[in-house]
């Protein structure tokens, strides 16, 4: 919302306050100026000139030629093309030699064949408005010919606020001025709503307000003016309007927009006769929509009324959504002579859901859905009519017509400077508390260490102690508070489970994988020709998503992966080796909470590469998935040859942990490489942690160092070619001779020199005895033992 | 032989010694004057046992003189020649130290992770747990107990996904609180828990917003409490992670589940609060969003908000990733691009 320090003025004394001054106490007190700007600047070159005679230029069907004088030198010709120029009015002349405030400088122009002595200007030209439908015409008597265009349009400094969404009293002048007065200490001068003397015909006389619905509305207050005259607002209205980015719409919507602005309050006006009935009355009813109603808006806009919307209908008819907008036909137009005011209060989330399925917002509706003092709604009639009647000489007709009750008086609120105290930080004396609460305005009463505040009747957020505490701090200062910290105490036990995230992510950076974040939204229409453990898994939609692409929740986290790698393979990678942690989203029964899964995954792709080399990285990968197994000290880790989708069934694994699949592992298949628009090899693993990290973190048992030497010995087998390693290492650790100290893989043989369907493998046996030297004979034995395990777990023999 | 016979011998050997080009050559030399059989060196001392008279402890003199210069000289050349050898070695195994040709291949850490684990290790040394929670959630936890009721105006900012069909009770929580709330429903106070993580909103990607990001919330709740606490606890902690040369400045503002709500601003790390280009002026940037816990909520955790008084805070890792790394574009945290990455 947008404030100007002028009109600001008009409230609190501003003396000697700079605009960064109230940028800084407004933003520490919780009104946050997000941009300062001026208004009005650099206007001193123009005048106001009077035009004096009108004609249309030759040759043009738009262009006019104006005689304007300044009232001092000889009358100059002007061409202009702007629709409203009208003899006799006051316009800002920009003559030759002139700079406008944007930086334009005029000169002296041949138009048509005749010579303009400068411009007229319009708002947007002279910095004053978006506008530029028009010149900037003032009426005869509201400035004189040569006049500088700075006298009537002081420069002022406008405030972007961003309002608080529990501060509805703080979208208008008034409510930011309360805020400044008290940040600044100084008093609060609140505009007239003394009450004008009312004439003519009674308004009850002819018009009748009905509340249908008071769960929605709970008061509504209507007033009647008659023998509104013809003409603008003044002056200094349509420039404050202006100065806060406000066009001006004619003098009624003007003063009505400008009491919203002003003290809050959005009020709506009807042409009473337009809506006047055939019998000469206005029956006015707050009510629900009819199936089947519609309504014309003042935007153009023809709109369906649901059942939901509240309307105010003016003899059967909905003349307008309530707080939202009105509708064309019962609109205010300049010739309106008879005026229905109106000023309600409405239920805030009734409003609130009305503007979100109408798709509408409008200045009153961003009011209305605030919850807005209903304590609001007679001052602003007040401060209308005192306005009407102070500018325009209209004076309101005898005794408004109500409907619904204003809430009671609000209690004061009961708490102490102690429980003030207690909860800053800091001692607050009782006096100190009330002095901070009657700068906001508050009425505040008690003895001693009691305080007993009545927030102002805008005040709509103050209901408990603690919000009369905050009021207090944030008025006092919060750089006013010492620092201290809370008490020390025993620290929070972590989850063991979290405290394995590091040795994770840790393991693999150290593995060369750099570590990735991708979206958990993903295109749930997209195939995924690789999808680890979400195979299979129907996506979760996203019922009202930002787009397609983001339209489902991932089900496994190698998607976002592999895209990350053709992303890096399209910026020139050859090599590209990733991971991320992260939660995926796999559904279950239908409504239920969808399970969690905690996923790790890998790729390690590679444009240059072939079957050797991919087989190599492949093995790397395994054996980084045992790694983990080792750094977190876990369950043990099972790969058995699998097949599934989009991974080559030759180079596949599932991983499983006491009998539970909890992984996969693999080469993509050639076809999903392709699919994917990536190029060369490409191998992945995607794990689940949750479950397995739950065994992690074993105490290690150090073991007996036996101090006599270790016998080295090979064996080399021959095994069929189907034979898998893993199991066979298994059963060596299972059944082998405890003198096995340990086991190391030295190669697997592919080639000559052995039966066709056969493959070699090469094991170095470390042997030891803690209590004496093992013979080389002994040692033999025992390989012997160990061939026989390998025999009977992989039929191998020797080599 | 005479003690001039000998000092001709010895010459002549220390000419052939300072010839000898390696070793082999020295060895042989060692034998042919100083074998203790046949060395010629040698043979003269069994010349001395035969000699007489005065001319004996002349020539045993003679002898001494002779065998040690030798011996010194075969030392001093050997010396030599393998000083000569090594700097042969080296010369052929010269190698450019200046570049390894091929760097340490190590993975790197996502700035945001590396943002996530540096606040996380501040409040692990203040004693708080790192907690995590489900990041599909119902309205009563993400909102309802938080005191924001359908409709609340605060709602405005958490513009919300929801799932589809049969799940759309479900939403993606639109910040990490909920986990607040579980945690102090699950137990007792006094409670010290952060809980960083992954959240959504439903704002359109741009340089400054990505419709997935992490967020860090933080809840102390204990007997005592006060604002000057969290005051403190924010002062230590902001300038942990951007320096103690950064002031912090803490405003009013409002949450519904807090009260008094309060945000924290850092100063501009380039005008140190002056005001200038960098942060349009204003001298500060926002950091988090904080305040006392609104005894609704304690309330609605069956917490006695008599008793029991606390605070809780947000932050966002993603900005503060990307003003401390100098990151323009917050959709480049999501992109992975290595090249980003690899600063890391």
């Amino acid at each position: 919302m947008r404030v100007s320090h002028e009109w600001l003025g008009s409230m609190v004394d501003l003396d000697g306050v700079s605009p960064k001054e109230v940028e800084r106490r407004l933003t520490l007190t919780g009104t946050e100026v997000e941009r300062t700007f001026e208004f009005a600047h650099g206007l001193e070159p123009i005048v106001m000139g009077e035009v004096v005679d009108l004609h249309p230029l030759r040759d043009s069907d738009h262009l006019n030629l104006a005689l304007v004088r300044d009232g001092a030198s000889e009358p100059e010709e002007v061409v202009c093309g702007a629709p409203n120029l009208f003899l006799g009015a006051l316009v800002p002349w920009a003559r030759p030699g002139t700079r406008l405030p944007g930086g334009m400088k005029i000169g002296r122009r041949r138009i048509r064949g005749t010579e303009s002595a400068g411009m007229l200007c319009a708002l947007d030209e002279l910095g004053l408005g978006a506008d530029h439908e028009g010149v900037l015409t003032l009426a005869p008597g509201e400035a004189v010919a040569g006049q500088p265009l700075s006298e009537l349009f002081p420069g002022d400094t406008i405030y972007e606020l961003e309002i608080l969404s529990n501060r509805a009293d703080c979208l208008c002048h008034l409510g930011v001025a309360r805020e400044l007065a008290a940040a600044l200490g100084r008093t609060l001068t609140e505009p007239d709503t003394a009450a004008v003397e009312r004439v003519g015909e009674p308004l009850a006389a002819s018009v009748s307000v009905a509340i249908e619905a008071d769960d929605l509305c709970s008061f509504y207050l209507a007033e009647g003016f008659s023998e509104i005259p013809a003409g603008p607002a003044p002056l200094y209205v349509r420039r404050r309007l202006m100065a806060v980015g406000q066009r001006s719409l004619g003098a009624v919507v003007d003063l009505a927009n400008y009491v919203m602005l002003e003290v809050g309050q959005p009020l709506h006006t009807f042409d009473l006769d337009r809506v006047r009935g055939g019998d000469g009355l206005t029956r006015v009813a707050v009510r629900r929509a009819r199936g089947g109603e519609r309504i014309l808006a003042l935007d153009g806009q023809d709109r369906p009324l649901d059942s939901g919307s509240l309307v105010i209908a003016v003899n059967g008819r909905p003349a307008a959504i309530a707080g939202l907008i009105g509708s064309l036909e019962s609109a205010v137009h300049t010739d309106t002579r008879n005026l229905l005011l109106e000023a309600a209060s409405f239920q805030w989330t009734s409003i609130r859901s009305t503007s979100r399925r109408a798709g509408l917002r409008t200045e009153a509706s961003a009011r209305f859905e605030r919850f807005l003092s209903p304590n609001l709604a007679p001052p602003g009639a007040a401060r209308f009519a005192r306005l009407l009647h102070d500018t325009m000489g209209v004076s309101p007709r005898p005794s408004p017509v109500t409907a619904g009750a204003l809430p009671g008086k609000a209690a004061p609120i009961r708490t102490s400077a102690t429980a003030i105290s207690r909860l800053l930080g800091v001692d607050v004396s009782s006096e100190a508390a009330a002095r901070a609460l009657r700068l906001l305005d508050f009425k505040v009463d008690g003895a001693n260490d009691e305080i007993s505040a009545t927030p102002p009747a805008a005040r709509t957020d103050v209901t408990a102690p603690v919000d009369v505490t905050e009021e207090v701090g944030r008025i006092l200062g919060y750089d006013s508070l010492p620092a201290t910290l809370p008490p020390l105490r025993r620290p929070q036990e972590q989850p063991r489970v979290a405290t394995f995230a590091r040795p994770v992510a840790d393991l693999m950076m150290g593995a060369g994988f750099t570590e990735c974040v991708t979206l958990s939204l993903m295109d749930p229409t997209a195939p995924a020709p690789v999808a680890g453990l979400g195979d299979g898994r129907p996506p979760l939609l996203i019922g009202n998503p930002l787009s397609a692409s983001l339209g489902g929740l991932r089900y496994s986290v190698l998607p976002g992966l592999l895209a990350a790698c053709r992303l890096n393979q399209s910026r020139g990678r050859e090599r590209i080796r990733l991971f991320e942690r992260g939660t995926v989203f796999w559904a279950g029964a239908e409504g239920q909470r969808p399970e969690e899964p905690d996923l790790l995954a890998m790729v390690d792709h590679r444009v240059e590469s072939d079957s050797t080399e991919s087989g190599n990285r492949l093995r790397r990968l395994i054996a980084i998935c045992q790694g983990l197994e080792g750094a977190l000290a876990t369950k043990h880790l099972r790969f058995t040859a699998a097949k599934r989708p989009g991974l080559h069934p030759g180079r596949t694994a599932e991983i499983s942990c006491g009998g539970v699949v909890i992984g996969v592992v693999g080469e993509l298949d050639s076809g999903s490489v392709r699919d994917l628009e990536l190029r060369g090899r490409v191998v992945v693993a995607e794990l689940r942690l949750d479950g397995w990290l739950q065994f992690a973190g074993r105490r290690p048992v150090a073991p007996r160092l036996a101090r006599t030497p270790a016998l080295a010995l090979d064996l080399a087998v021959a095994v069929p070619s189907t034979a898998a390693l893993g199991p066979a290492l298994e059963r060596i650790a299972d059944q082998g001779p405890p003198e096995l100290e340990s086991v190391a893989v030295l190669d697997e043989y592919l080639g000559p020199g052995l039966p066709s369907g056969m493959k070699g493998w090469t094991f170095r046996l470390t042997l030891r005895d803690p209590s004496r030297t093992l013979t080389s004979r002994e040692g033999e034995k025992l390989r012997d033992q160990v061939l026989q395990v390998l025999h009977t777990a992989a039929e191998a023999v020797v080599r | 032989m005479t003690s001039d016979d000998l000092r001709v011998l010895a010459g002549q050997a220390l000419e052939e010694i300072a010839g000898a080009r390696d070793r082999s050559r020295l060895d042989e030399l060692r034998l042919r004057y100083l074998a203790r059989h046949g060395g010629l060196i040698t043979a003269a001392a069994s010349e001395l046992t035969k000699s007489i008279g005065t001319d004996r402890a002349a020539l045993g003199r003679a002898f001494n003189a002779a065998k040690t210069a030798v011996a010194d000289a075969l030392a001093k050349r050997q010396t030599e020649l393998d000083s000569e050898l090594r700097m042969r070695e080296v010369a052929a195994e010269q190698m450019d130290v200046s570049h390894p040709i091929w760097p340490l291949e190590r993975g790197h850490q996502h700035p945001v992770q590396r943002t996530l684990r540096e606040i996380e290790d501040v409040f692990l040394r203040l004693g708080y747990a790192s907690v995590s929670g489900p990041e599909i959630e119902d309205d009563l936890h993400n909102f309802q107990l938080l005191n924001m009721p359908p409709e609340h105006p605060a709602r405005d900012s958490h513009d919300t996904f929801y799932l589809a069909g049969g799940w759309k009770d479900w939403l993606y929580r639109t910040h990490t609180s909920p986990m607040q709330m579980r945690t102090m429903l699950a137990g007792e106070p006094p409670f010290r828990i952060i809980v960083p993580g992954k959240v959504a909103r439903r704002d359109n990607p741009d340089p400054t917003h990505n419709p997935v990001f992490h967020q860090v919330e933080g809840l102390l709740v204990d007997q005592g409490v006060t604002v000057a606490d969290l005051k403190g606890t924010l002062e230590h902690v902001i300038q942990a992670l951007f320096g103690k040369d950064r002031g912090v400045r803490l405003r009013a503002s409002f949450f519904p589940y807090t009260e008094p709500s309060i945000e924290a601003d850092v100063a501009c790390g380039i005008c140190l609060g002056k005001g200038c280009r960098s942060c349009m002026g204003k001298g500060w940037i926002e950091i988090l969003g904080s305040g006392m816990v609104h005894p609704t909520v304690l309330a609605n955790a069956a917490i006695d908000p008599e008793r029991y008084s606390g605070f809780a805070f947000g932050m966002g890792p993603d900005r503060i990733a990307a003003l401390r790394y100098g990151i323009a574009d917050v959709r480049d945290l999501y992109d992975n691009d290595l090249r980003l990455l690899e600063c890391f």
